[in-house]
This record gives C-alpha cells, structure tokens and sequence, in this order.
C-alpha cells in the first residue's frame, strides 16, 4: 500500500495495484482489510509507529531538550531519506485522506516535545503554535521529496530543528540550536 | 471569481476564437465550482457541462478529459492567486509593509470564497498522481516570488531557508483553515502570520514589532 501510493498517490491506486505488489491474492486482501480505505489507515499507522519509534529512541537519553530534538530531528530525516515512500504518504495523502490521521501523527510529535520543554520549566512563547510548526515541517520535507530529492532530506535538520525549538524557546533559541545541528551535520 | 454568462443563441457577430475563448473559460468556471461543492471524486463531466451551458462535443475539442479540464482550473485558479498577492508584494512601502499587505492580499483571497480555497489546496490530492507536481511548482512560485522581491539589507538568515519557511508557514494556516472550513477567520490572522513569516527574516524583536505593533498602527 505505502509503495503504490507513493507512486500513484491515494486517488490513484487500486486494490490490484496493491494486491500485485504484496504478492498476496484478493481474498487475502479482503480477509485482512474491509477495503482500500481501510488498509491505507493501517499502513499510515504503521509508518507513523516506524517514524515515532525512530524518533524516540534517537532522543532518549539526552538531558537537554534541544539536543533531544536535534538528534530526534537528524534521526527521523535520515528515515525518510532511505524510505522517502514514508514522507510521500504521511505528508501528501494523509493530508487529502483525512485530516484525522494527520492528527495522529502530530500526537505523537507535539506533546512529546511539550513534555520535554516543561521538564525544563522552559513557559511556551505565545506566538508560535507548536502544532503549525508541525505542518511547516511536513509541508518543507513532502517538498524535497515530491522535487525528487530525497538524498536531500538530511540537509533539512537545521530547519526542522528551528521550526521544533521555536515555539517552546523563542527564534533566538532555535536558530542557535539550527546552526549547531548544522555543525553537527558537517563534522 | 465571476465567469462569463452563456452567449447569445443565433448570430451574435463573435469570431470563432472568441467563441472558444468563452466556452473554455465557462467551462474552467464550472469545472472549479462543480469540484469544489462535491468533491473530485464525485464530480463528472456532464456535471461541468451543465454549470457551464456548454455541450459535450466542445468540451471534449477543448479538453481530453474530466482530469484535464479539472488540472487547467486549478491552474488558472493558481495563476490568480499569485498575480493577486504578487501585486500587493509589489506595491507601495517598505519591505516590512510589503510584506503585511501581500499576507493581508493572501489571506483576503482565501475569505473571499470558501469552496476555491478548497478546491486550491484540497483536491489535487484527490486527482492522482499529479498532485505531486502540481504541490511542488506551486510552492518553488511563491518561493521565487519572495526571494526577487527581497531587499538587500536584510541581514542573512543563515542556515535557514528563510522563503520556504514563509510559503510553509502561510500554507499551514491557510490549509488550516480551509479544510475546518473556517475561512471567515482568515483575515484576523494577519498579525499572527505576518509574526510566523518574518521571524527568520528579521529576528525576534523586529518581527513582533512589524506584525503586532506596527500592524496595530497600521489600523488605525
């Protein structure tokens, strides 16, 4: 499911599509799902479980926020980089899908990155919404993918790692924390 | 966006191209209108034929299919909307002004009409593989558009991609808002976007100074 709609989008695939690329037969298919709906939802699920996954264990261990999140940001860049099929589902057609699973994958993200900044008793700035922050980061890695540069994605953590940081530390914060995952990605 | 009104049945003096002219754009009129109420999946082309006043053997002279009649609205739709916001990035004032007026001409646009903005930013998704293509050359647009419009004493954003970080952040809450269907609210967004925009430009301080503070004297 998640390599046809990486190639075909959502709209544009069908069960056969599926069902040849599994090697699995119809009836299988419809043993296991209700339908082409219903076996996108898992497949999104499961590649928002893989990203998640990722994402905590690049992170865990660190004591500071920041450096949790440039690790959880390089890690989870580095995923898509080798499986940019991931990127092409969870930010292009989850989006037309239903804006319910887009929910979902921003859960997993935000609140961990709530909890980490109130560990700190770092007070959120008022003027940057860590939920849109989400949706930018979305939109800046679905762009290099759909560009065809997925090779590329790594060169994205001093973006993603500003557009995290800045609604919990202010833009000052994030953009010492974007130049120093830079370094980080040179050395 | 008004369309053209059906021609005159009989003699009407029009050449052949002008004709053509109001059929096409007819049609794109109600390709948009048809796919935004009811979605792409749903809409067909007898549909289309229908709001448009305009018979089937035209529409098939003028476009291959339902898919190719749908992708040259949206195009045309595209094209409005950059040429909407670009005049207001060209215009009078500083770079900071300019600035707020294009989010200001941004945000009005997708206010004025509820089920375009839809149509815009939700349903290519629904038409298949070209959603792609149509995503990325619409955002590489407003990137370029940003960029030669810059001023030169800006100081440098480095390491950030300060343009993309922009059309990202007016994407998010526009899209946002759209697919809630809570486009009224758009236009009470302007300070709060024009923040999210211009941080990595021009810093903290600037940045609220430009969309709070100079915002506030801009409206009174």
């Amino acid at each position: 499911m998640v390599a046809a709609c990486a190639e075909k989008t959502y709209a544009g695939t069908t069960i056969a599509d599926v069902v040849s690329r599994a090697a699995v037969s119809r009836a299988t298919f419809y043993k296991l799902f209700n339908g082409k709906r219903d076996c996108f939802d898992a497949a999104a699920t499961h590649c928002i479980d893989r990203i998640a996954l990722t994402v905590a264990a690049a992170a865990s261990g660190y004591e500071s926020p920041a450096e949790a999140t440039r690790h959880g940001a390089a890690a989870m860049l580095e995923l898509l980089a080798a499986e940019p099929e991931l990127a092409l589902v969870l930010s292009g057609d989850v989006v037309g899908v239903d804006p319910g699973l887009v929910e979902r994958y921003c859960a997993f993200t935000v609140p961990a990155l709530e909890g980490i900044w109130e560990r700190e008793g770092v007070p959120p700035p008022k003027h940057l919404s860590p939920g849109l922050a989400f949706g930018r980061a979305q939109l800046l890695v679905f762009h290099e993918v759909v560009a065809g540069r997925p090779e590329r994605l790594p060169a994205l953590v001093p973006d993603i790692v500003y557009l995290a940081i800045a609604p919990f530390a202010g833009h000052d914060e994030a953009l010492r924390q974007a130049r120093l995952a830079g370094a980080e990605a040179a050395a | 966006m008004s369309g053209p009104s059906a021609l005159p049945r009989g003699r009407h003096g029009l050449t052949r191209e002008a004709v053509e002219r109001s059929q096409r754009q007819r049609l794109l009129d109600a390709a948009a209108q048809v796919t935004a109420a009811r979605g792409y999946e749903e809409t067909t082309v007898a549909d289309i034929l229908a709001v448009a006043g305009v018979g089937r053997e035209t529409f098939y002279e003028l476009f291959e299919d339902r898919r190719a009649c749908v992708l040259a609205a949206h195009q045309e739709l595209l094209d409005d909307l950059v040429a909407h916001v670009r005049a207001a990035y060209e215009g009078p004032g500083d770079w900071v002004e300019r600035c707020r007026a294009t989010l200001r001409a941004l945000l009005e646009w997708f206010a004025g009409d509820p089920a375009l903005g839809r149509f815009l930013l939700v349903e290519p998704a629904a038409v298949g593989p070209e959603f792609h293509a149509i995503f990325q050359a619409g955002f590489d647009r407003f990137v370029a558009m940003i960029d030669e419009g810059l001023d030169d004493d800006l100081p440098d954003p480095q390491p950030l991609p300060a343009a993309s970080l922009a059309v990202g952040a007016a994407i998010s809450r526009v899209y946002g808002e759209v697919a809630a269907g809570r486009t009224a609210r758009l236009p009470a967004l302007l300070p709060q976007l024009t923040y999210e925009t211009l941080v990595p430009f021009l810093g903290e301080a600037a940045a609220r100074e430009a969309a709070f503070a100079g915002a506030a004297r801009g409206a009174s």
